[in-house]
């Protein structure tokens, strides 16, 4: 009974050594493929654009959006928020399936780190530029200053923020960056090019696998593992707390926390998806990338998406039983049937209802299905903050002075921008770097998720 | 100073420790096994151990002791501000930001000590006596012992526990 084939092998194709290693770094020798260029092409054009509107925003100033006294938290903030939810699943995924010990992880963590680095650097640009005067950003380092020293209020979730995103973008980009190694390495050795040769022998740091390297490279992943999962959870809750500890209707209420961690790492789990579709379809890694990997990200995002269902009922069910009129009105008259019903409604449907169409076998089996799928549950992401952020602020306390807001050119150039910046990392990545972990595939390439225990010689977890 | 190793090529991980159990049997002093992956059994066999994990524990207790010695001295005694008169001691506030820094902490002092004790680093200078470890065999190296018939022994051991090649290499030692 306890053998029952869960997820079933983990690498199709009777593949061996040499063949995962060719596999996995032929993207890198070839020349790239047509569909490459042209999403390389229309990612730097977004990129461009906004390029200058960031210029504009530095140029003239905040003034150019469409933020004003009442909601002067807007687009920038429901989109550094999206970002970082998308730029929480790659660690999280990472992490948390390394600390349950699941070997699926290993074809899927690579691309869901890169992910994360890329979504996060897009996250940061919001708040930086929102200060208003990024030339002065830098004040918000505690660092010892001609002003007095005048030091941060380390009591203010705004500087919890910023903290905690610089930390997270340091570490996971080095969990990632660490993890590449010895691929970087096997790079080194495979190729005949000179120049390839001196670029990733250089990246390798002199990997050469010995049992002292791989010892503590273990060791440091489970040390890094273990305490940055740790990290996942308090980001994302420190987010929450920027608006949790405000009161305005709609933002102060204690499931926040929790609430913004799972729809992170629901968004970032179905970017996980879409990329991954991608480049399975893209890249013909069907062996790696297989049904089975699809499934359970699948079945984890019916998981998720049944916690969101929750969260919003709970919400609305709290405010009516508060008695709260201000938090009865945020709930009932603007959000659910107010001025901002289809918003409210876009949110429900595609966060909690959509991705329960995942429970049907044929819908999970179905890539097409999945990826619409994975893009709607993005796209109902972005209407969940902008639910919290713009209704809340747009209709407040005081009927004098509610207020209408819509984004200005720049607004959505910004948007656009890093929307851009994160294709171009993305396609980057695809190219140069090995877009799963080569050494990780080859650890589980004889062992499947069931079979662990009846083997002999227990290889990589 | 080259030296004299005996290289044994093997193309699984099994006839791997089936060998390296052997040539221990058999008083064979092993130098290193390099692998494309890690092979925790060969880990084991070689006798390696590592403190990493209490190292992180000491990282991860000085830098929490330092951030809120840090915090307390900015908020306290530097320059205490009274924000609604509460007290500048805010310690449960303080605690965000330790957990979040310790953290960082760990992971900067834990890439610093593998790169010390791992030796990984930019610009290395490397020694890999067979190029194929880093995609698809596993890689034992001996010291060539002196005595010519120990050599053709020890050879005999890694072809009968299905070592695809045995060759004889100079090697330049890493330290």
């Amino acid at each position: 009974m306890y053998k029952t084939e869960v997820r079933g092998p983990l690498i199709l194709g009777d593949k061996n050594y040499h063949q995962i290693s060719s596999d996995i770094i032929a993207p890198i020798n070839k020349p790239v493929p047509l569909w490459w260029k042209v999403a390389f092409g229309i990612s730097n054009l977004a990129l461009l654009f906004g390029v200058i509107a960031i210029y504009q925003t530095v140029a003239v100033g905040i003034g150019t959006w469409g933020v004003n006294n009442s909601v002067s938290w807007a687009w920038e903030i429901i989109n550094f928020v999206w970002w970082i939810g998308i730029g929480h699943a790659g660690t999280a995924f990472s992490i948390f399936l390394l600390v349950l010990r699941q070997k699926w992880r290993t074809s899927i963590n690579r691309a869901a780190e890169a992910m994360t680095v890329v979504a996060v650097l897009c996250a940061a640009i919001f708040p930086a530029l929102h200060m208003g005067r990024v030339w002065l950003a830098f004040y918000i380092f505690p660092y010892p200053n001609t002003r007095g020293p005048l030091w941060v209020n380390f009591n203010s979730p705004l500087i919890w923020d910023f903290i905690a995103i610089s930390a997270y973008l340091l570490i996971s980009a080095s969990f990632w960056y660490f993890g590449m190694v010895p691929d970087f390495a096997t790079i080194r050795d495979r190729t005949t090019s000179k120049i390839k040769k001196a670029v990733y022998g250089f990246f390798a740091f002199g990997w050469v696998g010995t049992t002292r390297e791989w010892l503590r490279f273990e060791a440091l992943a489970y040390v890094l593992g273990g305490i940055a999962a740790v990290l996942v959870v308090s980001v994302h809750s420190i987010v929450a707390t920027d608006f949790a500890v405000s009161v305005i209707p709609g933002w102060h209420t204690t499931v926040f926390p929790p609430y913004f961690v799972v729809g992170a790492i629901f968004s970032g789990f179905a970017m996980v998806m879409t990329l991954m579709i991608i480049i399975r379809k893209m890249y013909k890694f069907q062996d790696y990338v297989t049904d089975n990997h699809l499934n359970a990200i699948a079945k984890i995002l019916i998981f998720i998406s049944l916690i969101m269902g929750t969260a919003y009922a709970t919400e609305a069910f709290i405010a009516w039983y508060s008695g709260n009129p201000y938090e009865i009105f945020t709930f009932f008259r603007n959000r659910a049937t107010g001025d901002y019903a289809p918003e409210y409604w876009i949110m429900i449907v595609c966060n909690a209802l959509v991705p329960q169409l995942f429970w049907f076998k044929k819908v999970r089996r179905n890539l097409t299905a999945a990826f619409i799928i994975s893009i709607i549950i993005n796209i109902g992401m972005w209407f969940e903050r902008y639910n919290i952020i713009i209704t809340s602020l747009a209709k407040d306390f005081l009927p004098s002075s509610w207020v209408t807001y819509s984004p200005t050119w720049v607004e959505v150039g910004v948007f656009a921008g890093t929307l851009g910046l994160f294709g171009t990392g993305v396609l980057l990545f695809f190219k140069f770097i090995p877009m799963m972990a080569i050494s990780e595939l080859k650890g589980v390439l004889k062992v499947t998720s069931y079979n662990t225990h009846d083997k002999k010689h227990i290889s990589h977890e | 100073m080259n030296k004299h190793f005996v290289v044994g090529v093997f193309d699984e991980e099994a006839q791997l420790m089936a060998a390296v159990n052997e040539t221990q049997k058999k008083g064979f002093q092993i130098q290193e096994i390099y692998s494309p992956y890690p092979v925790y059994e060969a880990i084991e066999a070689m006798g390696r151990k590592t403190r990493f994990t209490t190292a992180a524990f000491l990282y991860g207790l000085f830098g929490a002791l330092g951030v809120l010695a840090f915090m307390y001295y900015t908020a306290v005694i530097d320059w205490p501000i009274n924000y609604g008169g509460k007290p500048t001691n805010a310690f449960p506030s303080f605690l965000v930001v330790t957990i979040v820094i310790t953290i960082l902490v760990v992971t900067l002092a834990s890439l610093f000590t593998f790169s010390v004790r791992a030796k990984i680093f930019p610009g290395k200078s490397f020694v890999l006596p067979d190029v194929r470890s880093t995609d698809d065999k596993f890689v034992m190296v001996f010291n060539n012992p002196d005595n010519k018939n120990d050599f053709e022994a020890l050879a005999r051991i890694l072809k009968d526990e299905g070592a695809v090649e045995v060759y004889e290499k100079n090697i330049e030692p890493e330290n």
